[in-house]
């Protein structure tokens, strides 16, 4: 029991890797506040759900069709509002969350709150064509390890990816928009632009992260999406460090094996108190690690600061 | 105008709710000439520059530059013609090194467009290879050579003041507007800066048009000096010209002389 517990918060630790590395590119690399990530994770997973369900797509043409429709709601999402201020930008993005909530849970193309079912035959055929051959180095009883193990190769292979976009000129044009976008434009860059591919690019990595919490959960309702999940993301952004790529994994290892780790607790509370107190637990630690180290574990101090 | 100006100003007016910054302002600027822009404080020199950049919209009038109509062009684009300005209160990327902010302003740069970037990562090598070198000669230039690794946010606010005007130079401008590029400058600095300037005008044939309080300056270093005051170009000539033109004298007087205000 207790290994298949950690190789799930392992799972979690990735998909929400994988979530947040588009979080710190738009708000760590490019000083925008995105607070509607859930709603490109949402639209990610339901695509793939939906096109596999009802349309009889693979699943593995489902993905990249899943990534295409989450970048164009990210364009339009950013053609719409990344002219406004920086704040009405922010609020854009938590609107457009709850738009895409509503919509799914109320949509009959969603199946409403009953959601999606029965679109991962196909990852379920890899899995069970992984498990003997982990068996032969005797981790066969695993049923979740596969699952880890593709997320995880996902995350590091996109996280190196990140890293190296970051360290081109490209990266260094974000970084500049972060700093000062007035400053930026008078040496000739066309920062919404750039904002605009941000954004778009953070909206393909909530895709995949959408994905892969599709194959995880195994069915889709609202729920999962709820737009809340997006300040997840920005508390191990906090823990993990602003504007490094390292620190998203270092954070989001922290922050789910604390989150999930203080279920173990063994306490007299009844479960709803049970709940409330690993959260109360992983603020504590957030609040400590803000006083403490303001620039979280790995992040650069000189880096920090989202700008208005 | 005169048939070699770079940048022709007719009529500009900016309203900010009610109050009128630049109220009719009409002047050129000569193609190769260090211009010098002077006017007591709230004259609107900083609005025409923002107008000029495209930070701020005018109400009517015109502007060209190098023969095109730029008014309510976006900044990038003109920054792109080559008009580049420099802030009055100074703008350098605190937390980027103060070679990333040279690096930033290197003119067509194929590295800064992801489907150039992904097609020919060597060529966006190459021009990154091109830039260093030519940012290492303006950081040596302006003294800022041992500063190259450093925050920005961690240099002085003069040398803040030499990176910013370093950094516009690195865009290859033909037209570089300074305001107030000597402010809070030491000034042995200050006339390094001055003297880059007219060397570079000789070599590549930039054009500067500056804001300066300094009238030692202004008179000992610019061929032209065009005088605002309450909005309005009340003067423009040679220093001499400027100097003994009544109107200047009197939109002075209340603040002080041209000449005694250095
Ligand atoms: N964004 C703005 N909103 C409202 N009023 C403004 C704005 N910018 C400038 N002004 C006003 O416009 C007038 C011209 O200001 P401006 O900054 O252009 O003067 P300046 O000649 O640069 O002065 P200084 O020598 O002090 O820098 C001033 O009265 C100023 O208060
Ligand atoms: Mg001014």
């Amino acid at each position: 029991m207790s290994i298949d517990f950690w190789i799930n918060v392992g799972v979690l630790a990735g998909i929400y890797g994988i979530f947040t590395l588009g979080l710190q590119l738009n708000a760590g690399f490019t000083g925008l506040l995105n607070f509607g990530q859930a709603g490109f994770m949402a639209i990610g997973a339901y695509t793939v759900g939906i096109l596999v369900v009802d349309r009889g797509w693979s699943l593995w043409l489902a993905l990249p069709a899943g990534i295409v429709l989450a970048v164009l709601a990210g364009l339009f999402v950013g053609i719409a509002s990344l002219r406004l201020r920086s704040d009405h930008f922010a609020i854009a993005t938590i609107a457009f969350a709850e738009i895409v909530r509503y919509t799914l849970q109320n949509a009959a193309f969603s199946g409403g709150n009953q959601g999606v079912l029965g679109f991962d035959a196909e990852w379920r055929a890899v899995s069970d064509w992984m498990l003997p051959w982990l068996a032969t180095i005797g981790l066969g009883a695993y049923t979740q390890l596969p699952l880890f193990i593709v997320v995880w190769l996902a995350f590091v292979a996109l996280l190196l990816m990140m890293k190296g976009l970051q360290a081109t000129p490209w990266g260094r044009v974000l970084r500049g928009i972060r700093e000062d976008e007035d400053a930026t434009a008078a040496l000739g860059k066309d920062v919404f632009a750039y904002k605009l591919q941000s954004l778009a690019l953070a909206a393909a990595l909530a895709a995949v992260a959408g994905f892969f919490v599709a194959l995880n959960v195994t069915y889709l309702y609202p729920t999962v999406f709820d737009p809340t999940f997006t300040f997840f993301g920005y508390a191990l952004l906090v823990l993990g460090g602003f504007a490094s790529y390292g620190g998203v994994a270092l954070g989001s290892v922290l922050f789910w094996t604390l989150l999930e780790g203080t279920r173990l607790i063994e306490t007299s509370l009844s479960a709803g108190q049970q709940a409330s107190l690993r959260f109360i637990i992983v603020g504590v630690f957030l609040l400590l690690i803000s006083r403490l180290r303001p620039q979280g574990l790995l992040g650069n101090v000189n880096e920090m600061r989202v700008r208005p | 105008m005169s048939a070699d100006a770079i940048l022709e100003v007719a009529d500009a007016v900016k309203d900010f709710d009610g109050l009128r910054a630049v109220d009719g302002a009409s002047f050129h600027v000569e193609r190769g000439s260090i211009t010098a822009l002077i006017g007591p404080n709230g004259a609107g020199k900083t609005t025409m520059f923002d107008l000029l950049s495209g930070f701020a919209r005018l109400n009517t009038g015109t502007i060209r530059f190098a023969g095109r109509s730029i008014g309510g062009m976006a900044p990038h684009r003109i920054a792109r013609l080559g008009l580049v300005r420099t802030f009055q209160l100074t703008r350098v990327l605190a937390g980027m090194s103060v070679m990333d902010n040279m690096l930033l302003a290197a003119p067509s740069q194929p590295g800064e467009h992801l489907p150039s970037l992904i097609l020919g990562p060597r060529r966006a090598r190459a021009a990154e290879a091109r830039s260093r070198a030519d940012a290492q000669a303006l950081l040596e230039t302006f003294g800022l050579r041992d500063k190259a690794r450093d925050y920005a946010g961690a240099l002085s606010g003069g040398q803040r003041k030499l990176l910013e005007i370093a950094r516009a130079l690195m865009t290859q401008p033909s037209l570089v507007l300074l305001d107030e590029p000597m402010a809070g400058v030491n000034p042995t600095l200050g006339r390094a800066i001055l003297d880059h300037i007219a060397a570079l005008r000789e070599q590549r044939g930039t054009t500067f048009l500056f804001v300066e309080h300094d009238m030692d300056v202004v008179m000992s270093r610019a061929d032209r000096v065009i005088v605002m005051a309450q909005g309005r170009v009340i003067s423009a000539g040679t220093p001499a010209q400027v100097r003994a033109d009544p109107a200047v004298v009197e939109a002075y007087l209340g603040s002080a002389s041209p000449e005694t205000t250095a």
